[in-house]
């Protein structure tokens, strides 16, 4: 008996260790159990919060709470699945908000918005296609088709136009490679639309890659980046500054205008400018030389034959009017002036 | 209305001279006043600085355009010498062709001058050589630059082109519209 | 003018558009020529009717015959009558149509009577009408049975034709029967033919005069054949008798100088009978006249007719027709003739006497002749007319006015096209075109604006008259024509001109100080028809009103941008190329009364001096020294040139602008007898009425009238702000010849003033403008001296602002942003909304200046609060609340001259009873309506102010 009693005391005593698994609450806590959530409306104590007694408090109402969740658990199906007791939370009924906003619907591709604006739709293509060459029937694209393509093109003409010892194949292939290169630049273009991730306008993309027009912008760029913003920068004869859209935005400052209008006063400006343009050194003009020599030779030719050539010149008018003939032209003589040939055609 | 950056005053400067030689400096150089040029809506104007001054009281919008156009700058930077240009051109054109009175119309339609056309021309002139075109009674009808040179024009048969059209009179009705 | 210049030439096409247009004259309805219808070919049915009247005629004559047979014995006692006039005609008629029963038998009794003059017998009349039928075949019968003159006659002509024959017969035997014969086929046309309308009346009169008319191609008249039948009737008798013993040379003389004789007395006959054809224009019915039938032709002929009947109106009036009805009549007609539309012809009529507006008419269909003028810049006039000569172009010097105008007659090469043109020596240019710049005079080293400048043709004959000296602004609103300006003045080598595409209106805030300002304005074209002849049928009212209501914002701001400080100039010259009054005259006129302006002779010695007055209106007298110019006086379009000098560059208050001014001070009067109040609406009604009729001369001269949707307008909104304001009580005009019974003993000076002031208001109608300062500066004295308050004239009125400006600044301030244009009002309801407008400030001020000052408070007025309510009319209680109001608004009103003196002019509507920016100014009275209601008399305190300050100037 005592033992039964000391047992039992025992027990109690464990079990006074214990706090008790039911819990009273003054307003009924909501549960959630799908998403273990409990919630407990309850006011909470002013005067324990106020107090030392402020997280034993706060404490013991978490277990409490906690416990009456733990009892909703436990009211639920259980089975035993490997030494472990499990239930099936039922479906949550709170919602809760998102972290992060839903994605929105894929970025199109460049293709694929042009051809939705165009309103182009996706050809299905066959898997096969018959080809006529080899007179079997070959796959379209994909396993095999590469394989079928050698077979086809076994032998390649080499056009008359291009050097004899060009490789063909070879450059065929390089064709391909680059096709290849361009998708894949263009994949690369379409992700980063997708993202949104600045992309350098321009930058020296290499000689090969690089467009005129993006040179002419690097050069431009490269120039007024510095600290007077090209101010002092000299100019190649020639040299043409880019021009477009987003070349002003990637100069720093070109927004700002600056005044072109110097302190000299206009007139003494143009009269300088004009001094400097007239007094440029003529270059050396053959064709010029060769007309003066020419017309001093002339010249020297009339001095010589003395009173001949107003003779001569008189003949001559004469003659050569005859001589060329002109043919009445019907009001076409002048139709094609620059052309040489007909000019020719006509005298004949 | 602005004055033109020291870059287009130049090209203007270097085209001029080309019809006008050194006389270039007569224009900016007045004993009655100051001239200046200045551009509007990339047309160049040649002005009196007087009248320059009453003209600024416009908007950019609704200003038309004052004293003398001489010619439209070109989304590249160059500069076309315009017809308007004429009255500064020919009194100082130190090279200077004359044309028939039987060219004289065709002239003025645009077409280039042949050596049949041609009447007089000045002496040594140079190929390329910018000149004003003239009718046989002195009568200012364009400019243009001479395909030959005047030793070359004098052996040419007389369906070559001495001079090239660059700009007549006739524009005054052909090219009301984009001339201003 | 604003037209471009037409640079292609038009080649005449052969005679010209007035010769194609004048065909031979034809007959509108067959009254007028009846017996054409034998020339034409005869329908089925005519045919019908012919063989109808054939058999008609047939039994007509058995009848006939029994008749002669019984009638035989009284026929043959007058046979002795030589000639038988129509009286007697009647007579014989009724003495016939007693013993006659045949119905159509009016012809008859003369063929009785002729039949027994002669002695014809039926038989007679038988072959008489074979006669007729085949002339030639029968001719001797005939002359055996008449006498033998003229048989004679018939031999001696040998190759006479068949109508002389026929003639000849007629003259010589006078053939009755056969003259009978047509007319009663007339008659029986008359009856059968369904052209005749019912204009046949019984009446014999009609009757014969219709025949005269009918028979005036190919048959005589009955009188006619008659008269010259009884002539030589009685000569040939003569000549009978001495026949035998002269010798057949003299005799044939003789026969020919009767003939000659007959035939001159013939040719009057005709002529005489054209005058009466057209005498007896008959007035088409309104039912049955169809216009779209109406040939050209026709529309001509009854035109000249009309014409001929306004001519002489009393002597061809129809009796029943008013003078109204020809002239409705005749302008459609022109309107029809000359495609214009009505209005436009309407008011044609009303500037040309009917000889000359035909004459206008005709001369606007042709084209002017193509003028040039010479570029005096380029070149010379002579070596331009050697150089286009050589051309093959025909000209000559465009009179002695000018020294620069050429006149083109024809030409082998296209004008716009020559290479003189393209180097810029001529400009074409119409010789009214030149008249305007003449008239400007325009000096070198001037500054000169030209207005509406497009295409340059005056422009540039300024700028080549400065001789590119100067400078010149061209501008027109128009940027397309811009560009016409420029390509000319480049042309012409025109290097000091700026060219400008602003709105002209918007000009003096731009630039101003002009020594010479050429408007040449934008207007309907009436005088260019010959150019552009849509304006013709496209111009309507509307567009009229348009065009003057524009030009008149621009003469104002030509005017403003001229410097009268000039020292050489301070002209201003106003052109169109229109010819109606509405767009010369009266444009003037206005631009005299609101500003300091005076006309002064244009320096065109040839001309037609400007209308003075035009219809109902009268403007100032000094529009003779205007020219205006016509197509068929002057051979150039119509033009119309003024000039005008400016005196002075202050802008005078406008007249409504005074007059609100004098009106108040009037009301301010009865105010001060509270007794009066009562009967003042009622009295202003009356004299509202009274006014608007008494102003029909002075006020409103020259100014459009007001149409009646207009003036509905006006009512209602008149009606409207009587509901919203209280204001409005003062705005009503006070009859001032009421007001002395009104008055009472004690203000006897009241009176003596009021009627003073109507006088000089008067007189201000009447006299020269240039008085205006003097007249103006009467106008205020005189209230002033009676109660010291208030002054109209604008010298005196600014001293009165500038005292009040310290404590009303900031309402001012208040006032720009609302930003409402104060209008200025020239009538009723709109100087209400100015009013409350202007009373705005007074309200504002009444909150910031510090003491309300009350020393207007010299009469009994009722709380200021009442006048909250509102206005209903007929209330008597209105009228007392009127009082205070009044004075208020009077009050407030003065202070208003501040900003008002200060707006800028641009916002100051010019048309006159044109509603500007309606809805804006409805929105802002709201805003006053409530602050109104709070209203009191403040600022009186600058009026005292005013007083005294006119104490220290007298």
């Amino acid at each position: 008996m005592d033992v039964v009693q000391e047992v039992l005391e025992k027990h109690r005593k464990e079990l006074d260790k214990y706090k008790p698994i039911t819990v009273e609450k003054h307003l009924e806590c909501r549960l959630d159990v799908g998403t273990l959530l409990i919630t407990d409306p309850n006011d909470l104590d002013d005067r324990q919060i106020a107090s030392a007694e402020k997280e034993n408090y706060l404490r013991a109402l978490t277990r409490d709470n906690t416990q009456l969740l733990v009892n909703a658990i436990w009211e639920l199906n259980t089975e035993r699945v490997d030494e472990s007791i499990v239930a099936k939370l039922p479906e949550p009924t709170t919602v809760l908000p998102r972290m992060r906003k839903p994605p929105g619907p894929r970025v199109l591709t460049k293709w694929e918005k042009f051809a939705k604006e165009k309103g182009i739709t996706k050809k299905k293509k066959e898997k096969k296609t018959y080809d006529e060459v080899l007179d079997k029937w070959v796959p379209t694209y994909g396993f095999k088709r590469a394989e079928a393509e050698q077979n086809k093109d076994w032998v390649l003409e080499v056009p008359q136009n291009v050097d004899p010892n060009t490789d063909m194949f070879q450059k065929k292939m390089d064709l391909r490679n680059e096709k290849v290169a361009k998708n894949e630049i263009q994949r690369m273009k379409n992700i980063v639309r997708a993202k949104k991730i600045e992309m350098p306008r321009s930058g020296y993309l290499g000689p090969e890659a690089a467009t005129s027009s993006q040179l002419l912008t690097a050069v431009t760029v490269a120039k007024s980046s510095t600290a007077s913003v090209g101010k002092f920068q000299n100019k190649l004869p020639k040299e043409r500054e880019a021009r477009g859209l987003g070349v002003k935005e990637l100069i720093p400052g070109a927004k700002r205008k600056q005044s072109h209008i110097a302190d000299q006063p206009e007139k003494e400006a143009n009269l300088d400018l004009i001094k400097s343009v007239l007094n440029k050194k003529p270059k050396l003009d053959v064709e010029k030389a060769i007309s003066l020599q020419k017309q001093d030779e002339r010249l020297a030719r009339d001095a010589e034959s003395g009173n001949k050539p107003a003779k001569k010149s008189s003949k001559k008018g004469k003659g050569s009017r005859k001589a060329v003939g002109k043919k009445p032209k019907g009001n076409r003589g002048q139709r094609a002036p620059g052309k040489k040939a007909a000019a020719g055609r006509k005298r004949r | 209305m602005k004055r033109l950056s020291e870059e287009r005053t130049k090209i203007l400067f270097e085209k001029l001279s080309k019809y006008i030689g050194t006389n270039v400096k007569q224009l900016i150089d007045r004993a009655d006043g100051t001239y200046c040029f200045r551009e509007h809506r990339d047309r160049v104007y040649y002005v009196s600085e007087r009248i320059l001054k009453l003209s600024e009281c416009f908007s950019q919008k609704q200003f038309a355009c004052v004293g003398t156009c001489f010619g439209k700058f070109s989304k590249t930077n160059k500069l076309k010498l315009h017809i308007t240009a004429l009255s500064f051109i020919a009194p100082y054109a130190q090279y200077k062709v004359w044309v028939k009175p039987s060219f004289e119309q065709q002239f003025l339609y645009g077409n280039h001058i042949p050596k049949s056309g041609l009447g007089r021309i000045t002496e040594n002139a140079a190929q390329y050589q910018g000149v004003v075109v003239y009718s046989m009674n002195d009568l200012p009808l364009g400019f243009g630059v001479l395909a030959r040179s005047t030793t070359d024009c004098k052996s040419a048969d007389p369906l070559t082109t001495v001079c090239f059209h660059q700009s007549d009179i006739g524009e005054y009705i052909r090219a009301e519209d984009s001339l201003f | 003018m604003g037209r471009k210049a037409e640079y292609s030439e038009k080649q005449k096409k052969g005679p010209g558009r007035k010769a194609r247009k004048q065909g031979p004259p034809t007959f509108p309805k067959k009254s007028f020529a009846p017996l054409e219808v034998e020339d034409q070919k005869l329908s089925h049915r005519q045919k019908q009717r012919l063989v109808k009247r054939v058999q008609k005629k047939v039994v007509q004559k058995a009848k006939l015959k029994e008749k002669q047979a019984k009638g035989k014995q009284q026929v043959r006692k007058q046979k002795t009558y030589n000639s038988d006039s129509e009286p007697e005609d009647e007579v014989k008629k009724q003495q016939s149509s007693s013993d006659e029963e045949v119905p159509q038998l009016v012809p008859i009794p003369d063929i009785v009577k002729q039949k027994t003059i002669k002695g014809f017998t039926d038989e007679n009349k038988d072959w008489l009408k074979l006669k007729k039928q085949q002339k030639k075949v029968l001719p001797k019968p005939e002359h055996e049975s008449v006498d033998e003159d003229n048989s004679d006659e018939e031999e001696h002509s040998v190759g006479s034709d068949a109508e002389e024959d026929s003639e000849a017969e007629l003259d010589s035997d006078s053939g009755n029967g056969f003259e009978a014969d047509s007319d009663d086929e007339i008659e029986e046309e008359d009856s059968e033919d369904d052209g005749y309308d019912g204009t046949k009346v019984g009446k014999l009169d009609d009757l014969s005069d219709d025949d005269e008319d009918a028979n005036s191609d190919d048959d005589f008249d009955v009188s006619d054949a008659e008269t010259a039948d009884s002539g030589e009737n009685a000569s040939d008798d003569d000549d009978d008798d001495d026949d035998d013993d002269k010798l057949p040379i003299e005799r044939a003389n003789k026969r020919l100088k009767k003939r000659e004789a007959q035939e001159a007395l013939l040719a009057e006959e005709e002529a005489q009978m054209a005058i009466d054809q057209q005498d007896v224009f008959k007035f088409p019915d309104e039912n049955d006249e169809d216009e779209s039938g109406l040939t050209l032709q026709e529309v001509q002929q009854r035109i000249k007719d009309v014409s001929l009947v306004l001519s002489d109106f009393k002597k061809y009036r129809q009796a029943d027709r008013s003078r109204g009805e020809y002239i409705d009549l005749l302008r459609r007609d022109l309107c029809l003739y000359y495609s214009y539309n009505e209005f436009l012809m309407g008011k044609l009529m009303d500037m040309f006497p009917l000889t000359e507006l035909m004459e206008y008419l005709e001369a606007s269909e042709v084209p002017r002749p193509l003028t040039i003028r010479t570029n005096t810049l380029k070149t010379r006039r002579r070596d331009l007319a050697g150089a286009l000569i050589n051309r093959g172009v025909n000209l000559d010097p465009l009179g002695k006015w000018t020294k620069v105008g050429l006149v083109i007659f024809n030409s082998q090469v296209p004008l716009g096209a020559t290479p003189e043109y393209l180097a810029g020596h001529y400009m074409i240019q119409g010789a009214s075109s030149m008249l305007p710049v003449m008239a400007l005079t325009p000096q070198e080293k001037e500054r000169i604006l030209d207005m509406c400048s497009a295409p340059g043709g005056k422009g540039s004959h300024i700028a080549a008259i400065m001789k590119n000296t100067g400078v010149l602004f061209a501008n027109d609103s128009n940027r397309d024509r811009c560009n016409a300006i420029k390509a000319n003045f480049h042309r012409l080598g025109i290097v000091n001109a700026v060219i400008s595409c602003e709105d002209g209106t918007k000009f003096r805030n731009i630039i101003s100080g002009f020594d010479r300002v050429l408007l040449d304005a934008p207007c309907t074209g009436t005088g260019v028809v010959s150019k552009d002849p849509s304006v013709k049928s496209t111009k309507s009212e509307v567009d009229v009103q348009r065009c003057y209501n524009l030009q008149r914002k621009l003469l104002l701001t030509a005017i403003d941008c001229t410097d009268a400080k000039s020292a050489t100039g301070g002209y201003i010259v106003y052109s169109t190329c229109s010819v109606l009054p509405e767009e010369n005259e009266w444009v003037i006129d206005y631009a005299l009364k609101k500003r300091n302006v005076k006309l002064v002779p244009t320096g065109l010695d040839f001309g037609v001096d400007g209308f003075t007055k035009f219809r109902q209106h009268r403007f100032h007298p000094s529009l003779s020294l205007t020219k205006r110019y016509y197509p068929h006086t002057h051979n150039m379009d119509g033009f119309y040139v003024a000039k005008l000098k400016k005196f002075s560059n202050t802008i005078p208050l406008t007249k409504e602008q005074q007059e609100d001014d004098e009106k108040q001070l009037d009301e301010a009067i009865p105010t001060d007898q509270s007794t009066n109040v009562s009967n003042e609406d009622d009295a202003g009604a009356a004299e509202d009425t009274d006014k608007s009729s008494r102003k029909l001369l002075g006020k409103r001269a020259g100014k459009p009238n007001l149409t009646d949707i207009e003036a509905e307008l006006k009512k209602k909104k008149l009606e409207q702000s009587k509901t919203k304001y209280v204001a409005k009580v003062f705005e009503k005009p006070i009859k001032v010849e009421k007001k002395p019974k009104a008055n009472e003993p004690p203000v006897p000076p009241n009176l003596s003033t009021n009627g003073i002031q109507e006088k000089t208001k008067n007189i201000i109608d009447k006299k020269a403008k240039l008085k205006k300062n003097d007249v103006s500066a009467l106008h205020t004295v005189l209230p002033a001296a009676v109660n010291g308050r208030g002054s109209n004239d604008k010298k005196q009125s600014a001293p009165a602002a500038q005292f009040n400006k310290k404590p009303s600044t900031p309402s001012h301030q208040y006032n720009k942003k609302q930003s409402t244009p104060p209008t200025k009002s020239n009538k009723g309801q709109k100087t209400l909304g100015a009013q409350s407008k202007k009373e705005q400030p007074a309200q504002l001020n009444r909150g910031q200046s510090p003491p309300a000052p009350q020393p207007k408070k010299d009469q009994p007025t009722p709380t200021i609060k009442s006048s909250k309510k509102e206005l209903t009319p007929g209330a008597k209680s209105k009228k007392e609340q009127s009082t205070p109001s009044t004075q208020s608004g009077k009050t407030s009103k003065k202070s208003a001259l501040v900003p008002k003196v200060k707006v800028n002019i641009d916002d100051l509507p010019i048309l006159e009873g044109k509603p500007i920016k309606k809805q804006n100014l409805k929105h802002k009275s709201k805003q006053i309506g409530n602050l109104k209601k709070s209203k009191s008399g403040i600022n009186a305190k600058p009026q005292t102010g005013n007083k005294q300050k006119f104490k220290n100037k007298k």
